[in-house]
């Protein structure tokens, strides 16, 4: 056993109640510079009758709280996260700093245009970019998540198919390898989905294609490169088949680190994509958002993009906000602006002399890995992988050993663990994003710990795998309980 | 577990026990092994008329959720209230506790296809 | 490049080790025509740490904002204090760059600080249990009509004149592709006519949804439309805008509200020019399995001590997919972990003075009007509408706030279309000082 070359150890971790079992007075109120005054006649006969029982803690003991618990957590600064599908990547610090910059944090969304200019500029400047390294004509930045952006793209692709007086398209193709987000959306913009079975290579499979192409299809909802971490070889062909049959075709960009700088999904034949910029652009993800999920589209989609829009005039900047053909609006706000300002500063970092550099240290970084472990781990398709890479437990299952474990146990060596089960079409998937952020050496370190694992389950040594984990502050958490008896609030 | 010979099963993973103009669904034991541990089952509200296939509550464990069908077309006279706190009777015992619905049966003709214990054994094993 | 470690002799030993020749062999499966020159792209060039630091802080100085003005603008967004504390913890690497909590023995940090949130977010709003959050409060508002339409199985939705224009907007956008009716019920009035909303409620109806305090700031007694909802078998569906009333006025759970939904920016997150901010989503126990987005569950491990994991998940989109409660997948993570260190540090006694502080300073402003300026009447929390003479003359107050470096408050007609553009939404908070209010007052005169 060779756990002193990986770097977790057992360190000391404080328990930490919850913040309402602290047996506590609550201490004295804030001091506020505020107008004081009695509540008014009229509005005192509202007063809350009893109080919401929210315990306060002083300040150094807030502190110490949520302190202790963020050193419950496993963060990209804390160690490697090679989350298949969801790009975790280094976020630049200077990008914390600057998006608390007081002029750009603490700005209100309906202060004049005169008195925002700044700030319309660096959104109006990140719309321009987005749409050149996407390879698309316009960008709306009002989504606030990747499904969200998904939703704007289907409304768009509705709107234009009814344009064309063809309310009946209802059909929309999303491959089995899709997200679950995909039909999600579908479903909410009054359309139905298709399943695509994929083809033996995990790829889109040209004649099943055709086989659902006919006057009921509208779109085709598609992430190149897909799930499997391959590229969509069809690309131009699938796009026209689709064009061919009266349909639209819908990118995921759920994957675009794979292509950024070296190719655009936008000169492929897509007509919109929406970007998740959490991902590709390296905003930090927070422990589930916020994100943002700008969308690029191509001439076809553009009347239809969403209001609020940010336009320009000799160097003004204005928002118009009615526009006859547009989907409406779908957000309170213009967008997640306080996300795009990191992902403005991140693109800024690498400028069109090292933009391409983000796709092929990821490609690369990928494909290492996969060249480490494909002699160890079974690799359901064959051939060179782009930014991520999928395995699965085949060989290990000989030995009893299941995906979950061997991911429980790189919790134990000081990983997080891939992304496990997904995509579905595999069995036993691990999908295994490096991302270009990430050192040879911590590569290489994940490698000897798959490559152990493997090891260990040959050796019929798997106890320490189903044990898995041992070190963190709790251990394999009961999810049936959870869900059975759920209990969402502290009825203490 | 062995298959009660009084049952009838259909595609879906279904069971029906059929009484008299009375018939019992749930689901197979086969259906809850592939389902894993039971959190959760929707039931239909008393009174409401369901088709022979049409979707009549569905079954959730921890990672996947299941639609269930109507073996036999019917009017709901009774649920399973067992269920809505200990939804893993389904697991424990899924031909007797585990029992999910009763309904008045409206229309023999609009059965869908169903199976005795020994096809359905013979469907399994294909 | 200094994000990426590679040197380019790493680089070459992972190529050898893959059995490439290089970098483009990696590429070699995308067509050719695909591949753009490398360095083509119309960007500018990379700029250095200090060069991002500069261009940023230049654009920002080009930006006036609230700590360098005075801020009367609400409409959804407010300028409330935010404590050192708070963007402190949400500094933190182990918060910010974590992912959604997947794997729960190593993310119990973010799953405790959402099960802590769920709680006081539930408390605060009077209801049982809460989401993990939603994007914002426009979202939530249209996720609570598709919920009512699920749990109701009918298909129209009622919603009040008096609900923030933008909440209606985008849910009647997100209701438009489906079938059903949406009803707007004019109010006739800056405040809430309840009994014209319930006027509309029939049998068909799967919510009615209001805003309290209303869009205009505006609070009132909401239990008729208790009454009205159970009459009809309807959901009744309560927005609101800030959340930092509840700290004072009495809660929508204690009116009997089934589902809450509103904006919980006010609890320590910057207003940053529309977002991110925070979806609050809350509602009675018995529709759980029909709310939409993630939620913390307490559980236990392995070894029986006290844990937390995401769960419910088989109403998410990625196992029940064109059948789930919601499309989304995201939450609002990192400002629940916001919110919940905001709330530990008010506890009770600070929310209530903060609430305190945004009502008087409007009562304050509101009692100094002068003669031609008149206020909505009725009770108010920290927003109202000021109607001027014309348009003419509030554009001219507006003007001279302006040159005092006050942005005195919004004009209506920026939310609703087709109203005389002589009206001003005011709001106030606890930021507000009582010579802030007297400037604005002095400029009101000024501009007379």
């Amino acid at each position: 056993m060779s756990e002193n070359k990986y770097s977790a150890t057992s360190g000391i971790q404080q328990e930490e109640p919850l913040l309402f079992e602290h047996a506590h007075e609550a201490p004295e109120s804030i001091n506020l510079p505020g107008v004081k005054g009695e509540v008014s006649s009229d509005l005192a006969a509202f007063k809350r009758k009893t109080p919401a029982n929210i315990p306060g803690l002083s300040e150094p003991e807030t502190v110490r709280h949520f302190v202790r618990l963020s050193q419950w957590n496993h963060g990209i600064e804390t160690g490697f996260y090679p989350l298949g599908s969801c790009t975790m990547k280094y976020n630049p610090r200077v990008n914390e700093q600057i998006a608390r910059l007081p002029g750009l944090a603490h700005v209100h969304p309906d202060q004049p245009e005169d008195s925002v200019q700044g700030m319309l500029g660096l959104l109006s400047e990140l719309q321009g970019w987005l749409a050149e390294i996407a390879g698309f004509s316009d960008v709306t930045l009002q989504p606030a998540a990747g499904a969200h952006g998904e939703l704007a793209g289907l409304m768009m692709i509705r709107k234009c198919l009814d344009a064309r007086g063809e309310q009946n398209r209802k059909k929309v193709l999303v491959p089995d390898s899709a997200h679950g987000t995909n039909p999600a959306s579908a479903a909410l913009c009054g359309m139905y989905t298709v399943e695509l079975k994929s083809g033996a290579d995990g790829r889109i499979d040209l004649d099943e294609l055709k086989k659902h192409l006919d006057d009921d299809v509208a779109a085709l909802m598609m992430t190149n490169p897909n799930t499997a971490g391959t590229f969509e070889t069809d690309i131009k062909e699938i796009c026209q088949l689709v064009h061919d049959a009266g349909g639209l075709v819908y990118g995921d960009g759920a994957n675009l680190n794979a292509l950024v700088g070296v190719a655009r999904p936008g000169d492929m034949g897509l007509d919109c994509l929406h970007i998740n910029v959490h991902k590709t652009f390296s905003t930090p993800h927070g422990g589930g958002g916020p994100g943002a999920g700008p969308v690029a589209v191509n001439d076809t989609l553009k009347p239809f993009l969403p209001v609020p829009r940010i336009v320009e005039n000799d160097g003004v900047f204005s928002i118009e906000t009615e526009d006859e053909q547009s989907i409406g609006t779908i957000l309170s706000t213009l967008g997640q602006s306080g996300v795009y300002m990191r992902a403005n500063a991140y693109i800024s970092a690498f400028g069109h002399n090292h933009i391409h550099q983000i796709a092929q240290d990821a490609v690369l970084n990928a494909n290492y890995v996969l060249s480490k472990l494909k002699s160890v781990y079974h690799v359901p398709f064959e051939g060179l992988c782009k930014h991520e890479c999928l395995l699965t437990d085949e060989w290990q299952n000989k030995h009893g050993v299941k995906t979950l474990d061997i991911a429980k146990r790189l919790i134990d060596l000081g990983f997080h663990p891939m992304t496990v089960y997904f995509p579905l079409i595999v069995h036993g998937a691990m999908l295994i994003e490096p991302t270009e952020t990430e050192s040879k050496e911590t590569l290489d370190s994940f490698c000897d710990a798959m490559l152990e694992i493997a090891a260990q389950c040959e050796a019929g040594d798997t106890q320490a795998l189903h044990d898995a984990p041992l070190k963190p502050i709790r251990r394999r958490l009961d999810e049936t309980q959870a869900a059975r008896k759920p209990v969402l609030v502290w009825e203490g | 577990m062995s298959v009660p010979t009084d049952l009838k099963f259909t595609k879906e993973h279904e069971w029906v026990r059929i009484e008299g103009d009375t018939a019992t669904f749930g689901i197979s034991d086969h259906a809850q092994e592939a389902l894993g541990d039971i959190v959760f089952v929707e039931l239909p509200e008393v009174g409401r008329s369901i088709d022979a296939g049409e979707a009549y509550g569905v079954v959730e464990s921890v990672k996947a959720v299941s639609d269930t069908y109507a073996p036999v077309a019917g009017e709901v006279i009774e649920i399973n209230e067992a269920l809505e706190s200990e939804a893993d009777l389904v697991n424990s015992d899924p031909y007797g506790v585990g029992w999910i619905i009763k309904v008045k049966i409206s229309d023999n003709n609009a059965e869908t296809e169903l199976m005795n214990p020994e096809e359905y054994t013979e469907f399994l094993d294909e | 490049m200094r994000y990426l470690p590679h040197t380019n002799t790493d680089r070459q030993a992972m190529l050898h080790d893959i059995g490439v020749n290089n970098i483009a062999d990696l590429f070699a499966d995308i067509p050719s025509e695909f591949h753009i020159e490398l360095g083509s792209m119309n960007l500018p060039e990379g700029l250095s740490e200090t060069g991002i630091v500069r261009k940023f802080t230049k654009a920002a100085e080009k930006n006036r904002h609230a700590g360098n003005t005075r801020c009367f603008l609400g409409g959804g967004t407010y300028h409330h204090f935010v404590p050192a504390v708070v963007d402190y913890v949400i500094s933190r690497g182990e918060f910010l760059t974590a992912y959604t909590p997947y794997q729960p023995e190593i993310a119990q940090g973010t799953l405790q600080a959402l099960f802590e949130y769920q709680t006081m977010i539930a408390r605060l709003t009077g209801m049982e249990v809460s989401n993990a959050s939603m994007y914002e409060a426009a979202t939530a508002t249209a996720e609570a009509a598709l919920m009512a339409r699920r749990v109701t199985r009918k298909t129209r939705t009622v919603i009040a004149g008096s609900v923030n224009p933008r909440y209606r907007t985008v849910t009647e956008n997100y209701l438009s592709r489906l079938e059903g009716d949406f009803v707007e019920v004019g109010m006739g009035k800056f405040g809430t006519d309840l009994s014209k909303v319930i006027a509309e409620i029939d049998n068909k109806t799967a919510c009615v949804i209001v805003q309290y305090p209303d869009f205009y700031g505006s609070v009132y007694d909401l239990a008729p439309l208790r009454e009205a909802c159970d009459a009809h078998k309807c959901l009744m569906v309560v927005a609101f805008s800030d959340v930092s009333a509840f700290g004072l006025i009495e809660s929508p759970g204690a009116y009997g509200a089934d589902i809450v939904v509103g904006s919980g920016q006010a609890l320590g997150i910057p207003m940053a020019y529309g977002g991110p901010h925070l979806g609050v989503f809350t509602c009675k126990k018995k529709y759980l399995r029909q709310m939409p987005g993630r939620v913390c569950g307490l559980t236990t491990d392995a070894d029986g001590k006290r844990g937390f994991v995401l769960t419910l998940s088989t109403r998410e989109q990625h196992i029940r997919r064109e059948k789930a409660t919601s499309n989304i997948c995201t939450n609002q993570g990192l400002m629940c972990t916001a919110a919940a260190t905001y709330m530990t540090l008010m506890g009770d006694a600070g929310l209530a003075t903060i609430a305190e502080h945004s009502a008087a300073a409007l009562d304050l402003l509101v009692s100094k009007l002068p003669s031609h300026v008149v206020a909505a009447s009725g009770a108010h929390y920290n927003e109202t509408v000021l109607t001027f003479e014309s348009g003419d003359k509030r554009d001219a107050f507006i003007a001279e706030a302006r040159k005092q470096d006050i942005f005195a408050g919004i004009p209506l007609e920026k939310f609703e279309k087709n109203i005389e553009p002589k009206h001003l939404l005011v709001a106030t908070t606890e930021m507000i000082e009582e010579d802030d209010v007297n400037e604005l007052i002095a400029a009101m005169e000024v501009a007379a």
